[in-house]
């Protein structure tokens, strides 16, 4: 893995354990629903150490681990991959409202 | 390791020790005087020994005592008692107090096992006879 | 409300469901108390259901054989309500996902289910899932007898059971019980046929070691017929042979088909009926009586004969185009002269295949209330069906379901399409499958051009796990990642029709997400201008061969 990693910015990432919604580290160490609020790593050591204190907070959280970001110049964090874009933000289609649909 | 029995006098010589891809069924003469038997579990989502433990009670008649060694966890305990185990090793916490209430944890089962519980079927057979006498 | 013409769960089947409840909800609490570890837990929760997907967790409840009350219809829609967010996926395997579970809340939703006889042990883990059957059962008219008694027979015996909790890896039984088999039993790791003997008997074929998946296999035949009484005995065997035999050693060899493939069938047949004649008699035997009290419940509703020409219904044909293409796609015989069994959509143009949200699954229930004996079925297409409609009744019970947007006349047309939930929720996905369900269903909505085209089953999957049967489908389309973008490989010819079971052939390269639609009409193009007479989509394939696709799509790509 540590090849990938050099010169790439990373998240740690992972799912609630009580919920199962979409976590990220932040800088405190608490995980929070907020991209906006990761920590990021910015070279392969801080990624290894970013993965190594993510795994230290696992209580609460399953199976955590490293998505690889990119960040625009205002600073917005977005994951490259489609899979961890689509886990940050939600469905890529409209689900069934739900009231959307009523009967008379 | 700790180890729990359900017959805690009962005779744990001569002893057999198998691997879950041990054929009970090809054992012959070496089930002869065995009163203990060890199966296996490597994980506890590997569940051959179940097989194993059924075929030594129901079709080899073995009356001695069957322990689970491995990864025994308490929830798997409802299980193993209906295949015919009564005897475990575990670490995890809380097993004695899980063993002591696996057998009443479901009321109801579906399966005839060698364990001599009634199934429902068995029990709505029962009513229905009544009823109709 | 009118009585249920299904079983009926009695204290015991009651008192087993809620123990259950309790077993989770204590499991539960020692996992969020940090007594079992995410390694220990994660068995316990999939054997109730409970998935960890890509944003939250995922509920899979059991609908068996397909058969709902219009009151677990409500509560499904209430639990929807209460601890998801107001919708619900109907699966092809029969079951219901709420996608958006919180662990909290689920030994709750699980107590819901629970008041109303129901549950979601076992539809998930490597153990018996649920059994699933002919979504036309007891309705059918070609039906020699309902599956459902026997899957209710086998949904006793396999829940909990001990010996077979912690298999190899999963195991689907499917069971029909007409010629036209609408259960697929050819691609599960069991499948039932009945069937009547020369001297008039009903028994099973016994057909073992089908799947899809990585490696799709159609099953084999390893007992022509099986003495209905011998059922429980019989499975136990097979399932015996492969909780020994069956491989443990690589996930992707762990199913049954691939146990059956390298011993041939033959030697599983021998070690089956080795196991099945040493336990033949023993109080697996299901007796008479059990057999009886359980097929008392599944009696059918006393339908009257009614007139089969209704003034009302031909006029509406004649003046509501749309009504008459419902007519006939959507509306299949009943056993009971003056009746039909309706099929409700739940594929309106550009939706979600399969999910229907709360309100629409009460409005499903109230018009299975009004005119359907208070039943509804969940079919493996997913869409939703009401088994026992009066002819008469059909103009409003049309209007009903127009109502809620589930009288799309296009059951087995293009798009009625079968799609996984794919990479927007899943997992394990590879690629997107409902947004591509989505653009083709758009894409070819308007209902006489899909009439025109005439049967055809597009089935999607979001990767090699094969959950929208996309091996099965007329076009078969999965999803595939290439370097991070999606692909969709696109294969033709499979079936699932009974007879004429068959896996599709890919067609070549992989195409764009923005090139499906367009491969898709290249297909259709290049069918229509070959169809002799009234040929289906997979028959003009079957005739002409793969060519002339491949040179359209590949031209036109
Ligand atoms: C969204 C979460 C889901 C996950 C994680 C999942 C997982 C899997 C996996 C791993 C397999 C491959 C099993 C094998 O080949 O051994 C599979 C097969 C299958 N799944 Fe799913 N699945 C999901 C949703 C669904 C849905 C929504 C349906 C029904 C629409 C479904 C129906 C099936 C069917 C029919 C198969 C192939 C038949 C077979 O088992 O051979 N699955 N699934
Ligand atoms: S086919 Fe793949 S992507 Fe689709 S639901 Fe199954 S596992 Fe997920």
């Amino acid at each position: 893995m540590a090849k990938n990693l050099s010169g790439e910015l990373h998240v740690a990432s992972a799912n609630r354990l009580r919920d199962g919604m979409v976590v990220f580290l932040d800088e405190a160490g608490e995980w929070t629903t907020r991209l906006d609020r990761a920590a990021v790593a910015r070279d392969e050591r801080s990624a290894e150490i970013l993965l190594a204190r993510a795994q230290a907070e696992a209580f609460g959280v399953v199976d955590s681990f490293l998505v690889a970001v990119a960040e625009s110049n205002d600073g917005t964090l977005e994951p490259l991959s489609l899979r961890e874009k689509i886990r940050a933000s939600g469905l890529t289609f409209d689900a069934i409202a739900a009231e959307a649909v009523r009967y008379a | 390791m700790a180890l729990f029995r359900l017959n805690p006098q009962a005779v744990q010589e001569p002893a057999l020790t198998l691997a879950n891809t041990d054929d009970v069924l090809a054992l012959g003469d070496r089930l002869d005087g065995v009163k203990l038997i060890v199966l296996h579990f490597p994980k506890f989502t590997d569940g051959r020994a179940y097989s194993q433990a059924r075929l030594l009670r129901e079709r080899l008649g073995y009356a001695g005592e069957l322990r689970a060694t491995g990864a025994v966890f308490l929830d798997q305990l409802p299980f193993l008692l209906r295949c015919g185990f009564d005897s475990f090793e575990s670490e995890q916490k809380g097993f004695a107090e899980a063993l002591a209430r696996a057998r009443t944890l479901f009321s109801v089962v579906y399966q005839p096992t060698g364990d001599g519980r009634v199934t429902a079927g068995q029990l709505r057979l029962r009513q229905r006879s009544a009823v109709a006498a | 409300m009118p009585d249920t013409h299904f079983y009926r769960y009695d204290d015991y089947d009651r008192a087993l469901v809620s123990e259950r409840v309790a077993q989770f909800r204590d499991q539960v609490r020692r996992r969020l108390a940090g007594e079992l570890t995410e390694e220990q837990f994660k068995p316990l929760r999939l054997t109730n259901g409970l998935y960890l997907q890509l944003h939250a967790y995922m509920l899979r409840i059991a609908i068996p054989y397909g058969t709902l009350s219009t009151r677990q219809l409500r509560q499904l829609a209430a639990i929807a309500r209460k601890y998801d967010r107001g919708y619900g996926h109907f699966t092809t395997r029969q079951n219901l996902q709420l996608n958006w579970i919180k662990l909290e809340g689920a030994p709750d939703a699980l107590a819901m289910l629970a008041e109303v006889d129901m549950h979601a042990i076992q539809t998930s883990g490597n153990l018996i899932r649920n059994v699933t059957a002919d979504h036309f059962a007891g309705a059918a008219i070609d039906e020699i007898e309902d599956p459902r008694i026997w899957c209710e027979i086998v949904r006793q015996w396999s829940t909990l059971h001990p010996e077979f909790s912690f298999l190899p890896r999963k195991f689907k039984i499917a069971i029909t019980g007409s010629p036209n088999d609408r259960a697929a039993v050819r691609v599960h790791d069991v499948g039932l046929r009945l069937w009547r003997n020369e001297a008039g008997e009903t028994g099973f074929e016994v057909i073992v070691g089908g799947g899809l998946g990585r490696t799709p296999m159609i099953g084999k035949t390893i007992r022509e017929f099986l003495p209905k009484d011998d059922l429980l005995a019989y499975l136990e065997a097979t399932l015996r042979v492969y909780n020994r035999y069956g491989r443990r050693d690589n996930l992707y060899k762990s199913r049954i088909k691939i146990l059956v493939h390298e011993i041939g069938p033959e030697k599983m047949r021998e070690d089956v009926e080795a196991e099945y004649a040493a336990m033949k008699d023993s109080a697996l035997k299901l007796t008479p009586e059990t057999i009886e009290a359980i097929a008392r419940q599944f009696a059918p509703p006393a339908l009257r004969s009614k007139r089969t020409k209704v003034p009302e219904v031909e006029a509406l044909k004649l003046e509501n185009r749309a009504f008459a293409l419902w007519l006939k796609s959507n509306v299949a015989p009943h056993r009971v002269p003056g009746h039909a069994i309706v099929t409700a959509s739940l594929k309106p143009a550009g939706a979600p295949p399969g999910d229907a949200s709360s309100a629409q699954m009460e409005g499903v229930a109230d018009i299975a209330d009004a005119w359907s004996q208070g039943e509804v079925r969940v079919s493996h297409e997913q869409n939703l069906v009401l088994p026992h409609v009066a002819i008469e009744a059909l103009p409003e019970v049309y209007r009903a379901l127009e109502r809620l947007g589930f009288a799309e006349a296009n059951v087995g047309k293009i798009t009625d399409i079968i799609a996984c939930p794919g990479l927007d929720y899943c997992a394990l996905a590879n690629a997107r499958s409902i947004p591509v369900a989505q653009r083709i269903s758009t894409h070819f909505a308007e209902l006489s051009r899909q009439h025109d085209i005439g049967d055809l089953k597009i089935k999607i999957s979001g990767c090699i796990n094969a959950c929208g049967h996309h091996h099965v489908g007329h076009i078969g389309i999965l999803g595939v990642d290439k370097n991070g973008v999606e692909l969709y490989q696109i294969s033709l010819g499979g079936d699932v029709d009974f007879g004429k079971t068959a896996l599709g052939t890919i067609l070549g390269p992989a195409v764009e997400a923005d090139k499906v639609v367009e491969a898709v009409d290249a297909l259709v193009a290049t069918y229509l201008e070959a169809r002799q007479a009234d040929e289906r989509f997979v028959d003009t394939y079957r005739r002409i061969g793969a060519q002339p696709f491949k040179e359209r799509v590949y031209g036109a790509v």
